[in-house]
């Protein structure tokens, strides 16, 4: 066997030296970009396999080819392969460009690709920034993109931001895009069901390890879009990821760190004990004093009062004077263990670490003509400054590309991830979210342990809190995302012109959710412990055949294809629940002596047929129009199908004759369409009136009707219009666009309500209208390039605006943020107004004579005590006022700046976001600024230098009551501020360690950088963190940190 | 070539013809509603769901019967914001504290009432048979829904029976239906209109859980003492009296263990409670009422008795009812806290794995003595005091009621003790047209809505329509409870 082979090789080469003569070629290969050599570059004869060799150190090569040889490859990852022909010469240099260029010039887009100055449609493409120490990849594209606003709203571990482009799509239906990745669209947003128990989701986006993608594209406009369609209004995310490369294998291997040691802003800082002390004494004082008694009798009651609350945590309380205003003097008392004089608890210290975030990953890459391979491996592992949670993911992909004779590709992509999330919690529940602890419940006097015993302290502290360094131990949520898919896709190339693509994708996400408590938890002790295990496993099959046809005769260029595709998806949901647990030690539903179950599934499909037809004349004039019809099961059969398309032009200006003299204008086009696209109901049934199962009564089957529908159910539809300039001066140095959009949607569903007479409180019929339009800008540029010198810069800015057109009968709809489950801002649904407008009665400020609110009446009937304040009708009875719309959340522009400056492989790239206008609604500030009594509770600083009191009349703030709160209980104007913001959201120092340097310890690239993110930011607002969620409220969600991330990449 | 364009054909065709199947996906955890109910199984399914919704915590799983008692001076809290408390203070608005819930919740359950019977009508029409016993527990449960509704939202039948009731619904609505408010008489006909058709109806059998005959002539009873009409309500209370052997009052020594089991000789209808079904657990009755932090940190101690009521059972230090009673979160001698629905002061609840899925008694034998006595008190006094004695016996210490010792006031006093903390008091004080005093020292409760004694003169004795349902009924605008 093995002589045999050796004969053959031996007889081959033989062969090839006598058959043809040789000659040896020599040259350099360099970056288009310093100039540098490129060591490590793969040289190959074209068509012939073995024949190759690779540049050395400086960039120089030199290789024997026969005489026959016609062509040689020149690839690297990273950069442009390029083909040179050989001819007659013996040394042939070469300059490599940087991929990053080619990816401007050709993307992906629906159903293919397209190069980006003949397409009609508006579409950005964005390549990754992976030195950002996030879990997600959406964050990357944080003010990059003009008319896509990233709007991330929680800084613990495993949280996903959202996307949202051109504006507010709908109202009860979904805002999110449509994910679409390697050609199929994909399942997104959350995936598993423990919301349910603890307002905490999973997103199962964080199963895509942001070092697989290559490219991500964004379609905007109806052209670009409605090629998907019935899920396509709220525009399309399309996600490429990397494929191998000819060449010889690339390994790739990065790593890095990040440190999160603080927060990015102050976040509600509490007051000191000694200034909460004061106020609370300063309630109870109030509460007597209001009630008509004497000031001697106000302090006795108050510190009986202080002392009741506060004795059994070991401290005491006096105070010299009788007066609201006394500063209280606060003892240890001594009959305990310990004795807590002049110290008190840091529950700072015990709730909050330094948050750690690290990352892994290797990637094998390479192949020859006819196979190409691409396979990874990466850990990720996210500790958040909450002590209890935690992130981790561990993903890995092998994508194949196989040539099967001259007509047959085949291309697989398999990915699987894991992804497990522990200890998160956002809302404001008083047992577990930390962060609110930390700001509005835990007082320094309460201590972990009892003061007397030294034993845990279990009992409920006075405002609610729990210990929760005792139970921490007593409870676990954890969630855990697997995910597996699989794409097969299959290109047949009958003709040049003609090809079939067919792709098969099976996507699975299982998602397994376990809640935990003993029976000394809080949680658990009524049931003697309780452990819940859900598993939600989500099946997504699509089949997508399309037919491409493309051909070139004398200037007419046209394009067409057509297709269908069908997508099924199902969803099995399980829960078991168990109670009364045995031993403390074992924490599932099999040991537990009550059980409880529910099994079942739900799901929908979706039919389409696809076409779409381009043509341009001479690169000069181009037209495209599309149109596809869906049959989705979420709608009555009647109603069933729909028509989405879309008609588009561009006219490239520079191509004239009369703009061939225009020297510094290099290009210039301008581009329009028009078209429809839709958003399908979120329920799966809305359409049937339905009697659900879910009343069991005494163990047995109870029945129930769940819902009154509208049968007539149908799609929301998206009319859009898109006008774009795009423009290149100064032989493209300086390039940009400038594009105007308007959104009309139609038939929103809605959840009208209804009299609950009816039984049910509202009912979702198809029948708002909104509008969305804007103006997207964009610029960017090299500043300097010379002398090794690279200085780019980029901005781009958005003014969106957003409002409601038509609603139901012209009736306003009054409804709540729907984030965090606490109702935090109240808005309204007006005919005319902004689409996210606040809605509450307007605050005018505080009374400076005696420290009480002043709300404007706004229309509300006269009523006693009513009184000028700046001029407008006010009084100080919120009763007796009208509410009014506030503000608007969605700010009037928003976008970023980018600039990055390169010099001999150090490169310094700075990344701000930026938001103005628009309004915070502050959900989490009124419980730390309570002016009244409700609870023993801990108040902000701000709330405490700021407060009216009889020596501080100027204060911006009411006077603390010992009675009902009054404006913190209502939707007010107190709570709304300026939103404008900018942040530093990245800044990236990396040095690329010279070829010559590596190429000695074996590698062919290698790069250091240090990241740091949300480093400096300004805001008009300082008392919390101004950057929100896009329904813009702050609420007690976990905020963001300053993070500090060192990494090291290298390829072999 | 010609192949693959048949074989592309070919995958076309049979994308097509399967189309519509594969685009057909139903629920699998319900179904439609209009073949939901074809047999009397399926209909004891729907009765089984209207029990449920009844013991919603917006319903009697909690809050009706909070209502009737954190309203009636017998309970007090100690402090505000713990929950509910509004209901003592009176924090009543149409937009805040409208507890719009008890609304939404009573009409949700009238709801499936009225599904189930316009199905039942709907086979009956086509001949099919077996229903009547479900059938009259439909129309039982309807009129309590209706009961309790119109108490909340109407004035006294005395009071004034020609203002606004509540709107009457029978059928199932289409979603656009807005139904105004009927008056409180015409609420009372249609109570009495499906108690009556309902009588006939039902098994005379005890189940538990549910709706038999003597519980239809209960709500009779208590339907016609609320409108003054002492002859009917005392002839059906004594119907129950008097039925042989059917149900039996808890003697002095097995009053206190009634509590800690389910189904009980006086109970003529109980809601069922159990484990991981409608058991409410930390936010059950049971924890509403037990002392602050007694089997759980998230027991904030909610409401407790006031001193009147103290005062009132305190007449016998011996009186059996001490049994349900323990020490609150204020001293360890104040007997404050209620522990009915923990099945004990030990929580060991009515037998089932948690001590707070306690079955929630609506009616029991006792309350309907004290109807009997109360509906004989003019006609026939020396009645009257056999009915009231046979409870008040409980206190053992106390002397008999007799001919010249009764009065209307004696049989409230007994009322007040033996069904406190199950949702009477407010009422009765309403019906009665009491004054109700709340005990606000105890908490220094700085209560600004209502004076310390009020009357059912005071507009916010009756709840305001909220103004979610004015805005999607506009019509209840002029209909709105004064003062609101």
């Amino acid at each position: 066997m093995n002589r045999k082979f050796i004969l053959i090789l031996f007889g081959l080469l033989l062969f090839a030296t006598f058959s043809f003569a040789q000659k040896m070629i020599k040259g350099k290969v360099t970056d288009g970009a310093d100039g540098s050599g490129i060591p490590g570059v793969s040289v190959m004869l074209k068509g012939v396999n073995g024949v190759g060799a690779s540049t050395q150190p400086d960039g120089s090569y030199a290789i024997n080819v026969p005489s026959n040889g016609t062509t040689l490859i020149f690839s690297y990852l990273g950069y442009i392969t390029k083909e040179v022909m050989i001819a007659n010469k013996t040394e042939i240099n070469v300059i490599l460009e940087s991929d990053e260029l080619s990816l401007n010039e050709v993307m992906v887009v629906a159903y293919g690709t397209v190069k980006k100055s003949s397409y009609t449609g508006s579409a950005v493409s964005v390549k990754l920034d992976n030195d950002l120490p996030k879990t997600s990849f959406e964050n990357a594209l944080s003010g990059k993109v003009p008319g896509v606003q990233v709007t991330q709203s929680s800084g613990q571990a495993g949280s996903t931001s959202s996307i949202r482009i051109r504006g507010i799509g709908s109202m009860n239906a979904s805002n999110e895009p449509l994910y679409v990745i390697d050609g199929v669209p994909v399942v997104s947003g959350n995936a598993g069901q423990i919301s349910d128990y603890t307002y905490a989701t999973n997103n199962v986006m964080n199963t895509i390890n942001p070092s697989d993608i290559e490219t991500i594209t964004i379609l905007k406009d109806a052209a670009a879009s409605s090629l998907y369609g019935s899920r396509a209004a709220n525009g399309v995310v399309i996600i490429t990821t990397k494929k191998g490369k000819v060449g010889k294998p690339t390994i790739s291997v990065k790593s890095s760190v990040g440190l999160t040691p603080s927060w990015a802003t102050d976040n509600y800082e509490a007051a000191s004990t000694q200034e909460n002390t004061n106020m609370l004494y300063r309630v109870f004082h109030d509460l007597n004093t209001g009630a008509g008694k004497s000031d001697a009798v106000a302090n006795t009651d108050a510190l009986r009062r202080l002392n009741g609350k506060f004795n059994k945590h070991g401290y005491n309380f006096s105070t010299s004077g009788t007066g609201l205003s006394e500063n209280v003097i606060i003892t240890g008392l001594t009959d305990g263990m310990e004795n807590r004089d002049g110290i008190y608890f840091d529950w700072e210290d015990a709730l909050f670490r330094t948050a750690v975030y690290q990352t892994n990953d290797i990637a094998v890459s390479g192949g020859n003509e006819n196979t190409t391979y691409y396979s990874s491996l990466s850990y990720t592992k996210d500790q958040s400054r909450v002590k209890v949670n935690e992130f981790d993911r561990i993903s890995g992909r092998i994508k194949i590309g196989q040539k099967v004779g001259k007509f047959v590709e085949f291309d697989t992509n398999v990915n699987f991830a894991r992804t497990g999330q522990s200890g998160y919690n956002d809302t404001r529940i008083t047992g577990s979210n930390y962060y609110y602890q930390s700001r509005n419940l835990l007082w320094g006097f309460y201590w972990p342990t009892d003061y007397k015993s030294g034993q845990p302290f279990t009992s409920r502290y006075g405002s609610l809190a729990q210990n929760s360094v005792y139970y921490d131990n007593e409870w676990e949520n954890s969630s855990v995302t697997k995910r597996i898919t699989a794409n097969e896709t299959l290109t047949v190339k009958f003709l040049p012109e003609l090809n079939l693509k067919s792709i098969l994708s099976y996507d699975n996400t299982q998602v397994t959710d376990d809640v935990y408590y003993s029976g000394l938890h809080f949680n658990g002790s009524a049931t003697k412990g309780s452990v819940n295990a859900l598993t939600t496993n989500i099946n997504k099959l699509v089949s997508s055949t399309t037919l491409n046809f493309n051909k070139t005769f004398n200037k007419h260029t046209i394009g067409l294809l057509g297709g269908f595709e069908a997508e099924e998806n199902k969803t099995d949901f399980q829960r078991s629940t168990g109670t009364d647990l045995p031993s403390s030690a074992l924490h599932t539903v099999s040991t537990a002596g009550v059980t409880n179950a529910t099994a079942y599934f739900w799901g929908n499909s979706i039919v389409s047929l696809l076409s779409r037809a381009e043509y341009d004349y001479g690169q000069k004039y181009f037209a495209s129009a599309s149109f596809r019809r869906d049959g989705s099961s979420r709608l009555d059969p009647r109603v069933r199908w729909g028509n989405f398309w879309s008609v588009a032009g561009a006219w490239k200006i520079t191509g004239e004759d009369f703009m061939k003299d225009a020297n510094t204008i290099s290009n210039l086009r301008l581009r329009a369409s028009y078209g429809t696209n839709g958003t399908t109901p979120s329920a799966n049934f809305g359409w049937r009136s339905l009697t659900g199962y879910g009343a069991k009564y005494l163990s047995q089957a109870g029945g129930s009707i769940t819902q009154i529908a509208d049968p007539n159910l149908t799609w929301e539809t998206n009319y859009s219009t898109n006008i774009a300039l795009e423009f290149g001066l100064f032989k493209n140095r300086l390039t940009g666009s400038v594009e105007y959009f308007n959104r009309d949607s139609k038939d929103l569903l809605q959840d009208v309500p209804t009299s609950m007479v009816t039984g049910f409180s509202s009912t979702l019929k198809n029948i708002g209208e909104m509008n969305n339009r804007g103006i997207e800008l964009d610029l960017g540029g090299d500043i300097i390039v010379n002398n090794g010198w690279r200085w780019s810069a980029s901005a781009n800015a958005s003014f969106i605006k957003s409002k409601i057109t038509k609603l139901s009968e012209g009736k306003d709809i009054i409804w709540y943020d729907p984030t965090g489950g606490d109702a935090r801002a109240k808005y309204i649904y007006k005919e005319g107004q902004p689409t996210y407008s606040f809605y509450g009665i307007e605050w005018a400020g505080v009374n400076p004579a005696d420290g009480k609110n002043v709300w404007y009446k706004n229309g509300a009937p006269a009523a006693a005590l009513d009184f000028e304040y700046n001029g407008r009708p006010a009084t100080g009875n919120f009763k007796n006022v009208d509410p009014i719309i506030l503000g608007d959340a969605s700010p009037k522009v928003y976008g970023g700046l980018n600039t990055d400056v390169e010099y001999k492989g150090i490169s310094l790239g700075l990344n701000f976001t930026y938001k103005i206008g628009g309004k915070i609604y502050d959900g989490a500030f009124k419980d730390v600024a309570d002016d009244g009594y409700y609870w023993e509770r801990i108040r902000a600083k701000e709330y405490n230098d700021n407060m009216w009191t009889p020596e501080r009349t100027t204060g911006s703030l009411p006077r603390l009551s010992g009675f009902d709160l009054e404006d913190a209980i209502q939707y007010s104007s107190r709570q709304m501020h300026d939103a404008s913001f900018m942040r530093l959201k990245n800044v990236t120092l990396a040095y690329r360690i010279p070829k010559q340097i590596i190429s000695k310890v074996g590698a062919s690239n290698a790069r250091v950088y240090f990241n740091g993110s949300n480093l400096l930011t300004v805001s008009k607002y300082k008392i919390a963190d101004p950057e929100v969620n896009s329904y813009g409220t702050r609420g007690w969600e976990t905020p963001f940190g300053k993070t500090y991330t060192f990494g090291l990449e290298f390829s072999f | 070539m010609k192949k693959r364009n048949i074989f592309l054909l070919g995958l076309l065709i049979i994308g097509f013809s399967s189309c519509k199947k594969f685009l057909d996906i139903k629920p699998s955890n319900s179904g439609d509603s209009d073949l939901a109910i074809q047999t009397p199984a399926d209909a004891q399914v729907m009765v089984n769901g209207i029990m449920r919704s009844m013991t919603s915590s917006d319903y009697y799983g909690r809050n009706f019967l909070m209502y009737g008692d954190a309203k009636g001076g017998d309970f007090t809290i100690f402090s505000q914001g713990r929950g509910l408390d509004n209901l003592y203070t009176f924090n009543h608005s149409a937009t805040t504290g409208s507890y719009v819930g008890f609304w939404s919740q009573i009409y949700f359950s009238i709801l499936q009432t009225n599904n189930l019977l316009e199905n039942i009508a709907k086979l009956e029409t086509a001949g099919a048979t077996g229903f009547s016993a479900l059938k009259g527990q439909a129309l039982t449960a309807r009129a309590m829904m209706y009961f309790d509704l119109v108490r909340l939202y109407g004035k006294s039948y005395d009071d004034n029976k020609a203002s606004f009731g509540v709107p009457i619904v029978l059928t199932k609505l289409s979603s656009d239906a807005q139904p105004l408010r009927a008056t409180v008489e015409e609420n009372y006909t249609q109570i009495l209109k499906d108690l009556n058709d309902a009588t006939s109806l039902l098994a005379k059998t005890k189940t538990k859980g549910y709706i038999n005959y003597y519980a239809n002539l209960a709500m009779k009873a208590r339907v016609y003492l609320y409108m003054k009409d002492n002859v009917n309500a005392l002839k059906n209370a004594e119907d129950i009296i008097n039925a042989a052997g059917v149900y039996t009052l808890y003697s002095n020594a097995n009053w206190v263990n009634s509590w800690a089991t389910e189904a009980g000789s006086e109970s003529i209808f109980e809601l069922g409670v159990v484990p991981l079904e409608n058991d409410l657990t930390t936010s059950s009755l049971g924890f509403y009422h037990r002392r602050k932090a007694h089997g759980g940190s998230t027991a904030l101690g909610w409401f407790g008795a006031s001193d009147y009521f103290l005062a009132r059972l305190g007449q016998d230090p011996t009186d059996v009812r001490w049994g349900v009673m323990s020490f609150d979160e204020t001293s360890s001698s104040r007997m404050g806290s209620l522990y009915k629905y923990s099945g004990s002061t030990a929580l060991v609840g009515d037998g089932k794995a948690t001590p707070t899925a306690v079955n929630i008694k609506v009616i029991r034998l006792s309350e309907i003595y004290l109807i009997a006595a109360e509906a004989s008190l003019v006609s026939n006094p020396g009645q009257a005091v056999i009915y009231l004695n046979a409870i008040r016996k409980r206190s053992p210490n106390l002397a008999p009621a007799t001919t010249s010792t009764i009065s209307i006031d004696m049989i409230l006093d007994e009322r007040s003790k033996e069904l406190y903390g199950e949702g009477h008091r407010f009422f009765d004080m309403m019906r009665l047209n009491k004054s109700i005093e709340y005990n606000d020292e105890l908490g220094s409760i700085p209560a600004t809505n209502r004076t310390k004694t009020i009357n059912r003169s005071f507009n916010k004795t009756r709840l305001p329509i909220a103004q979610s349902e004015i805005n999607a009924n506009p019509g209840l605008k002029a209909q709105q409870n004064e003062g609101y």
